[in-house]
C-alpha cells in the first residue's frame, strides 16, 4: 500500500494503471472498430454510387472487396479488443478482490467494525467488479469517440449543413431520451424495491419453513407472499407501462430525426448538390451514430458507478487498524504466564488476575459482554483503554498481535468452522500432526464422527452449518486444543453438549493441557469442576478468587451464578 | 429463437439428480405455459398484434427513403421530396403510439404469468412435506425461490420484450425485402445458414460454460462469506495465508472461466460479422443486376440495402437473447418442476374431533383443531388448494390437549441403522412429558415422527386417537405443533411474525399471548414496539428472546399437542431458567411432550421417558425413576453432581 490513506481516487487509478498495457491495447482495437462501423454506411452509399447506379461488374467486385476487409478489420478488433478490455476489468476486479480479503484478515483488524460480513463480501465482489467494468468503460468509451470522429467527418465530407445536422440532432435526440429516462429510474427503482421485498420474503420464508411447518403456519405464508407478490406485480406493471411509453416516444424522435434527415437530404439530392449514395450514406450514419453516442452516456454512467465502488473499497482498506503498535516477538519459549493489571475496557472496570505457567484457570463472568471483552483485550484484538496485560513479563501492547496469536489462542465461543472435512479443519490448526489425534480424543470428536456419513473425512458445507450445535462444538474444541499453543483461552467450548459428554471432555481438556496454561471462560459447573482455581468477574471486576467446590460451598453470588 | 427445448431439460435434471428436487420435462413445461397463457388469450393477441402493426408500420421508412432517392435520381425538384418526408414523419409517430400500446400489454401478459408462477411455486414449496425439504437440503430450494424466479422475472422484464420486437423487426423486414423484389429476399437468405450455424455452435459451448461460471462465482461468492465471515477465527488460528490462497484461487477460476466466456461470445460476434457481409453483398449484387435488368429503380435497390443494413442490430440482439432465454428456460425447468409436484393428497380428511376417543371436558372450540362449527368447510384459496383462515380459537388456560399414543414404532434414516427400535408409549390429555437420553438417543428423531415430519418404518401414532398419516396435512399441522431447535426470526414487523400463527390475530390476543411467555415487556420496550422490524437485516435480537417468540407463536397457534425441541443451552443459565418457565407456561392447557436438555425441565414434568439407544428405557415421574437407581438416577446424579 502506497503512503496516505487510500481514496476513490487511488483505488480507481490504481485499477487502471495497473492493466495499462491491456486498456490501451483494447481501446486502440475498439477504435479501430467503432471507425470501421461508421465507414459502412458509407461504403453502401459508395457501392450504390459506383456501382449499382452507373458502374460496371468490376466495379461491383471491387467495392465489394472493399466491404469484405472493412468486415474482417472491424470484426477482428472488435473480438480482441473486447478480450483485452474484459481481462483488464477482470483482473483488476481480481486484484482488488484479494486486497478486500487481505486487509480484512490483517492481524491488527479494524476493518469488520463498520461493516457486516455479507456487506464486506458484496464490496470484494460487486463493488470489485464495478471498478473493474472502469477499465472496460474506459476501452468502450474511447472506441464510441473514434466512432463519432470517423462518422462526423465522413458527414461533413458529404455536406456541411447535412453534416451539422446530425452531429447536433443526434446528442439532442439523447438528451431527450435522457431527460424522459429520469421519471423512469425512479418508478423502476420502487418496482426493484417490492420485487426485492417479494423475493427476500419468499427466501425469509423458506429458511423458516421448519418453523411454519411446525406450526402449521404455512397456509398462512402463502397468503403472505401472494399478497407482496400481487404488489409487486402492480408495481412493475406500471413501471412497464411507463416504460413503454418511454420507448414509443424515442422511436417517434428517432423517427422524426430520420426524416429531417431525409428533407435536408433528398432536398441537396434533387438540386444534385450531393450524389444518391451520399444521400444513403446520411440516412445510415445518422441511424449509426446513435449507437456510439449512447456508449458515452452507458461509460458515463460506469464511471459514476465505478467511482462510488472505488469509495467503498477505499474505506475497507483505509480502516484505521483496531490496535497500533507494537511489533515484538513474544518471548522464546513461552512460559505462560499472564498477568492482567487494573485492566478497563468496555465492562471492564479495573481486573487484576494472575494466571501462573501451567495452571488451570477458570474465569466466570456471568454477564456474557463481560466475557467478550476480556477475551477480545486477551487476544489483542483490542488494547485496553486502561491498564496492561503481561505474557512472560511483556506487555501485550508491545507485541506483534499476529505473533502473539502464536503464543496465546482465543478460541471464540461462535466456532466458525471451514469448508473442508471434518479432519481438514482440525489439521489446519494443529502444531503438530501428532497433535490432532489426542486433541479429537480430547474434544470426544469420535462420537461426531461415527454420525458422520464419511466420519472425521465428511466434508463440512456453509462454515459447518451442516453439523448440530454439539457437533460443531465438540470440533471447534478439538480444533483448540491440537493448536497447541502455550496460552490457551476457551470460551464456554460445551454449551450444546449434554451433562455426561461435558464431564468426558472437562477431564480430557485437563488431561491434554497439563503443564500449559489454559483460561476456561464459562459457567459451566462441570468445566469449572476441574480448574485448579477460579475467578469471578462481577460488575467489571474481579469478586470472588477460589477453588470452585470453596467457592460453591461459601460464595451465595458464584453458587447462583454456576448453578441455577 | 431455440428456447430451450425437452433436450434441456433432460440434461439439467439428470446433473441434478441428486438434489432430488425434481425439474420439469418439456412438455410439463409447455402444459404450464398453456395454462398460464389460457386465462390470458385476449391479452396475447391485442398486444402481439399492436407490436405486429407497428412494426409494420415502421418498415414503410426504407421504402420511403427509396422513394426520396428516385426523386433524386429522376431530377424531380426539391419540393417533391416534401410528401414522401411527411409520410415518414407519420410512420415514425404510429410506429411509437403502436409500439407503447402492445409493450404495455405484453409487459402485462408477461408480468402477469410471471406472478401466477412464482405465486404457484412459492404455495408449492411451502407445502411441500418436510421430509422431502430435508432430504433435498434447504439450498436447492432457496436457489430456486430467489435465483430462478430472478432470471425468470430479467428475461420477462428486457429479454421478452426485446425478443419479440427482434423477431418481429426481422420477419417483416425479410416480407419488406420480397414486396420490393423477391430475389432480394433470396439473396438476403443466404446469410441464413452461416447465422443458425453459429447459433447452434454458440448455443452447445455457451451452455456447460456458463454452468461452469455460475458454479464458479457461487464457490467464489462462498469462501469469501467463508474467510471475511470466520474473519476472527481465521485470524486467531493464524490462518490468514492459506485463506487468502484460497479466495486467490476461487477468484482465478472465476475469472478464468469469464474470460474464456468472453473469448466465446467474441467469436460469436465474429461469426455473426460473416452473415452480415454473406448478405448485405448478396443484397448489392441482387440490386446491381436488378438495376441492370431494369426491373427495379436504383432507389429500390438502396432500399433494400438499408433494410439488410437495419436488420443487424435486432439480428444481434435476437441472437445474443438465446442466451438470456437459454437459462430463462433452465430457471423455467427447476420452478415448474416443483411446481408440479403434486400438492398432499387430501383424500382422507379425518379430524381428530371427529373420532370419539377425546376426552373433550372442555368446550368443543378450543379442543378443535381444523374447523369449528363456525368455519366448517375452510376457505380454499384460489390456487394453493390450502385451507386458510385458522379457526378463530382461544388457547385459554384450561384448554383441552388431546391424547398421543405411539406403539412399536421403528424408524432409520437408512435402511439397516434403526434409530428408534419397538418404541411404545401414551401421553394423557394435558399431561406435560419430559424426553430425556444422552446426545444420539433418538429423541428429536421421535419428536419429528409424532409431528409427522418423518413417517416411520413401522408402528402407529395416533393423536386424539386418529393415526397421524391419516390427519389432513393442513389439519395436522394444527393439532400438533413442534418448535423446532431451529430458531428463525421472520424478517419484517415483530407483530407479523407472530401473525403468522394466526392471520388477523388483534393486538390484545398478540399481547396476551407475548404477556404469557414473558415476553410483552421487552417487546414494548423495542424501538418501535410490536411494529419493530426484526429478523434478517432488522433489530437483533438475543438467542433467548427468539426463543420466547417462538413460543409466543405457539401461544397463538393454539395447537391442542405441542412438542418442543428448543435448544435453551444458547440462552446461559440464567436465560435456560426463564424459558423454560415460560415453555411451561405456553404448554399450560395442552398435551405436552418436552425434549430436555437440561435436566431441570424433565424434574418438573409429569413423567419422563427415558430414551436410550433408540429403546424406551424407563418410564415414571421424577421421584419414582430417581428411587428406580436405572438410567434415568443416574444421569440426574451426573447432572446434580455437577452442580454441587
Amino acid at each position: 500500500m502506497r503512503t496516505g490513506p487510500p481514496t476513490a481516487r487511488t483505488v480507481l487509478t490504481g485499477a487502471v494503471t495497473g492493466q495499462a498495457r491491456h486498456v490501451v491495447t483494447s481501446a486502440a482495437l475498439n477504435a479501430a472498430h467503432q471507425g470501421g462501423e461508421a465507414l459502412i454506411p458509407v461504403l453502401i452509399g459508395v457501392v450504390i454510387d459506383r456501382a449499382v447506379g452507373q458502374g460496371g461488374p468490376v466495379d461491383l467486385l471491387l467495392w465489394i472487396g472493399v466491404v469484405a476487409v472493412m468486415f474482417a478489420a472491424l470484426s477482428t478488433g472488435f473480438r480482441y479488443g473486447a478480450r483485452s478490455g474484459e481481462r483488464a476489468a477482470e483482473q483488476a476486479a481480481h486484484q482488488l478482490r484479494i486486497g478486500v480479503a487481505r486487509r480484512v484478515l490483517d492481524d491488527r483488524g479494524g476493518a469488520e467494525h463498520r461493516h457486516l460480513p455479507g456487506a464486506l463480501a458484496s464490496i470484494a465482489t460487486s463493488d470489485a467488479e464495478r471498478v473493474g467494468m472502469v477499465n472496460l468503460a474506459l476501452a468502450a468509451g474511447t472506441g464510441a469517440l473514434a466512432g463519432l470522429l470517423v462518422g462526423g467527418t465522413a458527414l461533413l465530407v458529404v455536406s456541411i449543413p447535412l453534416g451539422l445536422l446530425v452531429l447536433v440532432g443526434a446528442p439532442l435526440l439523447l438528451w431527450l431520451a435522457q431527460l424522459l429516462g429520469r421519471p423512469l429510474e425512479h418508478r423502476s427503482s420502487t418496482e426493484q424495491e417490492h420485487a426485492a421485498y417479494a423475493s427476500g420474503l419468499a427466501a425469509d420464508l423458506v429458511a423458516g419453513l421448519r418453523v411454519l411447518k411446525g406450526l402449521g403456519a404455512a397456509p398462512a405464508a402463502a397468503d403472505r407472499y401472494r399478497l407482496a407478490s400481487r404488489h409487486s406485480l402492480a408495481a412493475t406493471v406500471r413501471a412497464a407501462r411507463a416504460r413503454a411509453w418511454h420507448d414509443g416516444i424515442l422511436l417517434v424522435a428517432t423517427g422524426l430525426f430520420v426524416a429531417a434527415v431525409g428533407l435536408l437530404g433528398g432536398r441537396l439530392a434533387t438540386q444534385g448538390e450531393i450524389s444518391v449514395g451520399q444521400l444513403v450514406a446520411a440516412v445510415g450514419l445518422a441511424l449509426f451514430l446513435l449507437g456510439p453516442l449512447s456508449t458515452v452516456s452507458w461509460v458515463n454512467a460506469e464511471f459514476a458507478q465505478g467511482r462510488a465502488s472505488a469509495a467503498r473499497i477505499a474505506t475497507v482498506l483505509g480502516a484505521p487498524p483496531a490496535t497500533t503498535g507494537g511489533a515484538d516477538h513474544p518471548a522464546d519459549p513461552v512460559r505462560g504466564q499472564l498477568a492482567l493489571y487494573d485492566v478497563r475496557h468496555g465492562t471492564l472496570r479495573g481486573v487484576s488476575l494472575h494466571a501462573a505457567p501451567g495452571e488451570l484457570l477458570g474465569i466466570v463472568a456471568p454477564d456474557p459482554v463481560t466475557a467478550a471483552d476480556l477475551l477480545r483485550c486477551l487476544a489483542r484484538e483490542v488494547d485496553p483503554e486502561a491498564g496492561r496485560i503481561d505474557l512472560d513479563g511483556v506487555p501485550l501492547a508491545t507485541l506483534d498481535p499476529g505473533r502473539l496469536r502464536a503464543a496465546i489462542l482465543v478460541a471464540p465461543h461462535e466456532a466458525d468452522l471451514f469448508e473442508g472435512s471434518l479432519l481438514d479443519n482440525v489439521t489446519a490448526a494443529a502444531s503438530a500432526p501428532a497433535a490432532v489425534a489426542p486433541a479429537l480424543a480430547a474434544a470426544d470428536v469420535a462420537e461426531v464422527a461415527r454420525a458422520l456419513p464419511d466420519g472425521v473425512r465428511t466434508r463440512l458445507a456453509e462454515r459447518g452449518r451442516s453439523l448440530s450445535g454439539g457437533q460443531r462444538q465438540r470440533v471447534a474444541l478439538a480444533r483448540a486444543l491440537a493448536a497447541g499453543t502455550p496460552v490457551l483461552v476457551l470460551h464456554d467450548p460445551t454449551t450444546a453438549v449434554d451433562a455426561a459428554t461435558e464431564a468426558r471432555i472437562a477431564d480430557g481438556v485437563r488431561r491434554l493441557r497439563r503443564g500449559s496454561t489454559t483460561l476456561l471462560v464459562t459457567t459451566s459447573p462441570a468445566l469449572l469442576a476441574v480448574t485448579d482455581r477460579v475467578v469471578l468477574l462481577e460488575a467489571g471486576v474481579v469478586r470472588a478468587d477460589g477453588r470452585h467446590p470453596d467457592l460453591l460451598r461459601d460464595d451465595t453470588g458464584y453458587r447462583t451464578a454456576v448453578l441455577t | 429463437m431455440t428456447a430451450a427445448g425437452p433436450d434441456n431439460g433432460a440434461d439439467l435434471s439428470a446433473a441434478e439428480a441428486d438434489t432430488l428436487l425434481p425439474t420439469a420435462t418439456g412438455p410439463q413445461v409447455r402444459a404450464a405455459l398453456r395454462d398460464l397463457i389460457r386465462p390470458r388469450r385476449l391479452l396475447a393477441i391485442r398486444g402481439f398484434g399492436l407490436l405486429l402493426a407497428a412494426t409494420a408500420v415502421g418498415l414503410l421508412t426504407a421504402p420511403l427513403l427509396g422513394r426520396i432517392v428516385d426523386l433524386a435520381v429522376d431530377g424531380r425538384p426539391p419540393g417533391a421530396v416534401t410528401g414522401p418526408v411527411l409520410l415518414l414523419a407519420a410512420v415514425a409517430v404510429g410506429q411509437g403510439v403502436l409500439l407503447a400500446l402492445g409493450l404495455s400489454l405484453v409487459a402485462r401478459l408477461g408480468e402477469g404469468m410471471l406472478a401466477e408462477l412464482r405465486e404457484r411455486f412459492v404455495d408449492r414449496v411451502l407445502a411441500l412435506p418436510l421430509e422431502q425439504v430435508e432430504r433435498a437440503g434447504s439450498g436447492d430450494l432457496t436457489a430456486r425461490v430467489t435465483g430462478d424466479v430472478t432470471v425468470i422475472a430479467e428475461a420477462v422484464r428486457t429479454a421478452l420484450p426485446q425478443l419479440a420486437r427482434a423477431l418481429l423487426t426481422i420477419l417483416l423486414t425479410l416480407v419488406g425485402l420480397a414486396v420490393l423484389d423477391w430475389r432480394f429476399l433470396l439473396a438476403a437468405l443466404l446469410a441464413v445458414p452461416v447465422q443458425l450455424h453459429t447459433v447452434r455452435w454458440y448455443g452447445r459451448r455457451a451452455l456447460p460454460l456458463y454452468a461452469r461460471q455460475r458454479v464458479a462465482l457461487g464457490a467464489q461468492q462462498q469462501q469469501l462469506l467463508d474467510t471475511i465471515g470466520g474473519a476472527g477465527t481465521v485470524r486467531a488460528f493464524r490462518l490468514t495465508e492459506p485463506h487468502l490462497a484460497r479466495v486467490a484461487e476461487r477468484s482465478t477460476a472465476a475469472v478464468d472461466l469469464t474470460l474464456r466466456g468472453i473469448g466465446l461470445v467474441t467469436r460469436f460476434y465474429g461469426r455473426l460479422n460473416l452473415a452480415e457481409f454473406i448478405g448485405l453483398s448478396a443484397v448489392l449484387v441482387a440490386g446491381f443486376l436488378l438495376v441492370r435488368a431494369d426491373a427495379v429503380s436504383v432507389g429500390t435497390a438502396a432500399a433494400a440495402a438499408l433494410y439488410f443494413h437495419n436488420l443487424f442490430n435486432p439480428l444481434n440482439a435476437a441472437l445474443s437473447l438465446v442466451d438470456d432465454a437459454q437459462s430463462a428456460a433452465a430457471s423455467l425447468f427447476r420452478l415448474v418442476g416443483v411446481s408440479r409436484l403434486a400438492s398432499p393428497a387430501r383424500s382422507v380428511t379425518h379430524s381428530p374431533d371427529s373420532a370419539q376417543a377425546i376426552g373433550t371436558s372442555g368446550p368443543a372450540q378450543v379442543t378443535d383443531p381444523a374447523g369449528t362449527p363456525d368455519t366448517v368447510g375452510p376457505v380454499e384459496v384460489p390456487d394453493g388448494g390450502n385451507p386458510v383462515g385458522v379457526p378463530d380459537r382461544v388457547g385459554p388456560p384450561g384448554a383441552t390437549g388431546l391424547q398421543i399414543e405411539v406403539k412399536g414404532l421403528r424408524y432409520a434414516y437408512t435402511p439397516g441403522h434403526d434409530v428408534l427400535h419397538d418404541v411404545s408409549f401414551s401421553v394423557a390429555p394435558n399431561e406435560r412429558v419430559a424426553l430425556v437420553g444422552t446426545s444420539g438417543a433418538g429423541k428429536t428423531t421421535l419428536a419429528k415422527l409424532i409431528a409427522g415430519v418423518h413417517q416411520p418404518d413401522s408402528g402407529v401414532i395416533r393423536l386424539g386417537g386418529v393415526p397421524v398419516d391419516e390427519l389432513d396435512t393442513g389439519v395436522a399441522g394444527r393439532t400438533v405443533a413442534l418448535i423446532s431447535q431451529e430458531v428463525h426470526v421472520f424478517a419484517g414487523p415483530l407483530v407479523e411474525d407472530l401473525r403468522l400463527a394466526r392471520p388477523g390475530a388483534g393486538e390484545d390476543q398478540i399481547h396476551a399471548a407475548l404477556d404469557r411467555v414473558d415476553a410483552l415487556d421487552w417487546v414494548l420496550a423495542l424501538p418501535d414496539g410490536l411494529a419493530t422490524v426484526v429478523g434478517d437485516g432488522g433489530h437483533r435480537l438475543t438467542p433467548a428472546q427468539e426463543q420466547q417468540l417462538a413460543l409466543a407463536r405457539l401461544v397463538l397457534a393454539a395447537p391442542p399437542i405441542a412438542i418442543l425441541d428448543e435448544a435453551t443451552a444458547e440462552a446461559g443459565s440464567v436465560g435456560a431458567r426463564l424459558l423454560e418457565t415460560a415453555a411451561t407456561r405456553a404448554l399450560r392447557g395442552r398435551t405436552g411432550l418436552v425434549v430436555a436438555h437440561r435436566l431441570t425441565q424433565a424434574a418438573e414434568a409429569d413423567r419422563i421417558i427415558v430414551l436410550d439407544a433408540g429403546r424406551v428405557a424407563e418410564i415414571g415421574t421424577h421421584h419414582d425413576l430417581v428411587a428406580a437407581q436405572g438410567r434415568y438416577a443416574a444421569l440426574w446424579s451426573a447432572w446434580a453432581g455437577t452442580r454441587g
